[in-house]
C-alpha cells in the first residue's frame, strides 16, 4: 500500500533535487491530490522531454545542427495496430508530401495523424527557430497503445466474449532539412556498390593452408 | 484450358489491343464493398442487444474549452457537487503592476556628445530642476536614511549586471531577488529555450538616476518607490537557439546600449529590496538588429477592417443624392 502511494511522491521529489530545502518541496504533502486532479498524468510525458533539451552553442566552423520538434497526440480512438500502417507510410517523407498523402488515405486514423503533423510544423516555426515550414521531414513516426475500455458481448449458447475499445498515442518527430534518400538501413544497394561488395567477397577468399 | 480460352478470345485478340487483358485494379477504391452489414436484416435488433453499449470518454476535449454550463450539466448527470476549494491562501503584494508616471526620455539623448553646447546643457540639467523627483527621493530617504543617488547608481548597476548573469545561467530560483514579479514573466519568456552569452564591457557614461516616484497601494502607508536609472554602456550579447545556432547578436562585436531601467522597492517593508521592475523603451531609439532568419509577417487584421469601413461610407453618400435626384 505504501509502495503504491509513494510513487507519485517519489516522482515529485526526484524531479527537484536537492529535495528538502527548496520551496518546491513544500508541495510534498499535496502531491498525491495534485496528481489525481491533473489530466496530464494519463498522457505519455517522456517523448516531449526531448523538446526541452538545450544543446550547447556551436562554433561558427561547425555544420549547423538541424532543428527538430517532437509532438504527440494521446488517446486517439483508433486501434494501434491499424494506426501503425499509417505511421509507417509517413516515415521519411517531407511534411508537405506527408500531409498530401494522408489526405487521400482512407483510414480513420489518417485524420489525426495529419492534424498532429500540421500542429508539429506550426510549433517548429513558432517555438524552435525553424525558418521554413516546408524544410521539415518526418524523422520518427510511431504509435503506442493508449487507454483500453473493456466491454462484454454475448455469443451463441450463452457464451460471453470481451470487447476491447482501443485508443492509441501517435508520436512524430520532425527534423529540419532534406529527407535522406533511404530511410531504412536495409535498402537495396546501388549497382556499383553491389559490384564492389561482390569483388570484396571474391578477394577475401583464401585457400586454407596455402601461402 | 488455355487453348480453349485463346480459341474463344482469338478473333477479339486480333482486333482489340492487348492492354485490357490484365485486370487493372486502379479503380478498386472507387467501388467499395462494406463488410460490416449482415446479409439478413431480420435479426438486427437481437444482434444489437448482444453487445453491451459502453460510453467512451472523449480524450480530445480539454476542460478549458468547455463552458460553465456544459461543466454544470455534466456534474449534474454524474450526481456530483461542484468541487469547492476550501483552501484560502493569503497573497502578498510585493510589487506594483506597472511603471507609475513613466519617465519620458528627451529625444536625441545619448547621441549628442557632452562636449557640444546642447550636451553640456543636458548634463547640467541635474535632478535639482525636477521637483517631483526630488520630493520622491526625499520620501525614499524617510524610509531609507542612507539613500544617496550616487551610491544607489552603483547598487543599481550591480543589480542590473547580476540580473543579466542570472538570465545567462538560467537561474530561476534567485531571479526574484533581482527582478520583481511584474518583470519576471517577461524575463523568463526571453530566456526560454535559448542560451545567452552576455557581458557588460564598460560604462560609456556613468549610470544616472533620472526619475523617481513614490506610490501607495491600497493603504496610504503601503508605499512603493520607483526610480529610473539611465545606463549608457557597451555590451556583448550573443543569443543561441535551442540547437546552438546563433540567433541574434555576436560574440565579438560590442554594441553601445542606451537604456532606461526602472527599479522598484517596497519601502514600507523593512526587508524590501531594490529590484528591476521594467524598462522604458522610447520610440526614437534606433531599431533593433533584424533577425538572422526570415519569418512570415503576421497578417494585420485591424488595418483591413478600417479600410473596408472607409470605403463603404463615401459610396453610400454618393448613392443617396443620386436616388433623390431620380
Amino acid at each position: 500500500m505504501t509502495l503504491f502511494r509513494s510513487r507519485p511522491l517519489l516522482k515529485l521529489v526526484l524531479q527537484y533535487q536537492p529535495a528538502a530545502l527548496l520551496p518546491a518541496a513544500t508541495k510534498i504533502h499535496t502531491s498525491a491530490l495534485l496528481q489525481a486532479w491533473k489530466p496530464e498524468d494519463h498522457e505519455p510525458q517522456k517523448f516531449l522531454e526531448y523538446n526541452k533539451k538545450i544543446y550547447p552553442p556551436q562554433s561558427p566552423d561547425e555544420a549547423p545542427r538541424p532543428a527538430f520538434v517532437c509532438h504527440q497526440r494521446s488517446n486517439i480512438k483508433y486501434s494501434p495496430w491499424k494506426m501503425w500502417y499509417i505511421a509507417c507510410l509517413v516515415r521519411g517523407m517531407t511534411v508537405d508530401e506527408a500531409i498530401k498523402q494522408l489526405k487521400f488515405v482512407l483510414m480513420k486514423g489518417a485524420k489525426d495523424v495529419r492534424e498532429t503533423i500540421e500542429e508539429a510544423r506550426d510549433l517548429a516555426v513558432k517555438e524552435h527557430n525553424v525558418e521554413f515550414a516546408s524544410n521539415l521531414w518526418v524523422a520518427e513516426s510511431f504509435v503506442g497503445k493508449g487507454h483500453v475500455v473493456k466491454g462484454i458481448r454475448r455469443h451463441g449458447r450463452a457464451r460471453f466474449g470481451r470487447v476491447e475499445y482501443f485508443h492509441c498515442h501517435y508520436f512524430v518527430r520532425l527534423e529540419e532539412g532534406k529527407p535522406p534518400k533511404h530511410y531504412y538501413q536495409h535498402h537495396p544497394k546501388e549497382p556499383h556498390q553491389q559490384l564492389e561488395d561482390w569483388l570484396q567477397q571474391m578477394r577475401k577468399r583464401k585457400i586454407t593452408n596455402s601461402i | 484450358m488455355a487453348l480453349r480460352i485463346a480459341n474463344l478470345l482469338g478473333p477479339r485478340l486480333l482486333n482489340e489491343p492487348l492492354v485490357a487483358l490484365t485486370v487493372s485494379r486502379s479503380h478498386d477504391q472507387f467501388v467499395r464493398h462494406r463488410h460490416t452489414k449482415h446479409w439478413n436484416p431480420k435479426w438486427k435488433t437481437l444482434r444489437r442487444q448482444k453487445v453491451m453499449r459502453v460510453k467512451l470518454p472523449n480524450f480530445q476535449e480539454k476542460p478549458e474549452d468547455l463552458s460553465e454550463e456544459e461543466i454544470r450539466s455534466r456534474l449534474k448527470e454524474q450526481g456530483i457537487l461542484p468541487p469547492r476549494p476550501w483552501n484560502e491562501k493569503p497573497f502578498f503584494l510585493s510589487c506594483t503592476g506597472g511603471i507609475f508616471e513613466a519617465y519620458v526620455p528627451p529625444e536625441g539623448d545619448g547621441k549628442i556628445s557632452p562636449i557640444q553646447v546642447q550636451g553640456a546643457k543636458q548634463k547640467l540639467q541635474y535632478l535639482e530642476k525636477k521637483s517631483r523627483t526630488m520630493m520622491a527621493i526625499r520620501k525614499i530617504k524617510s524610509f531609507e536614511e542612507e539613500f544617496d543617488t550616487a551610491t544607489f547608481c552603483k547598487e543599481a548597476e550591480d543589480i542590473y549586471v547580476k540580473m543579466h548573469d542570472l538570465m545567462a545561467k538560467r537561474d530561476l530560483e534567485n531571479m526574484t531577488d533581482y527582478v520583481t514579479e511584474r518583470a519576471y514573466p517577461e524575463v523568463i519568456h526571453n530566456i526560454e529555450n535559448k542560451t545567452i552569452h552576455w557581458k557588460l564591457i564598460k560604462n560609456i557614461e556613468l549610470p544616472r538616476v533620472v526619475h523617481a516616484r513614490c506610490t501607495d497601494v491600497i493603504t496610504k502607508e503601503n508605499i512603493f518607490g520607483q526610480t529610473t536609472v539611465r545606463f549608457h554602456t557597451q555590451q556583448m550579447l550573443a543569443v543561441y537557439d535551442r540547437f546552438g545556432r546563433l540567433m541574434h547578436g555576436s560574440e565579438i562585436i560590442a554594441k553601445d546600449v542606451l537604456e532606461y531601467v526602472v527599479f522598484e522597492r517596497h519601502l514600507a517593508n523593512l526587508y524590501g529590496k531594490w529590484r528591476v521592475h521594467g524598462k522604458i523603451i522610447p520610440d526614437w531609439l534606433p531599431p533593433k538588429e533584424p533577425s538572422l532568419i526570415t519569418y512570415l509577417k503576421p497578417a494585420e487584421e485591424t488595418s483591413t477592417t478600417e479600410t473596408a469601413v472607409t470605403k463603404t461610407s463615401p459610396d453610400t453618400e454618393q448613392e443617396i443624392p443620386k436616388e433623390s435626384n431620380t
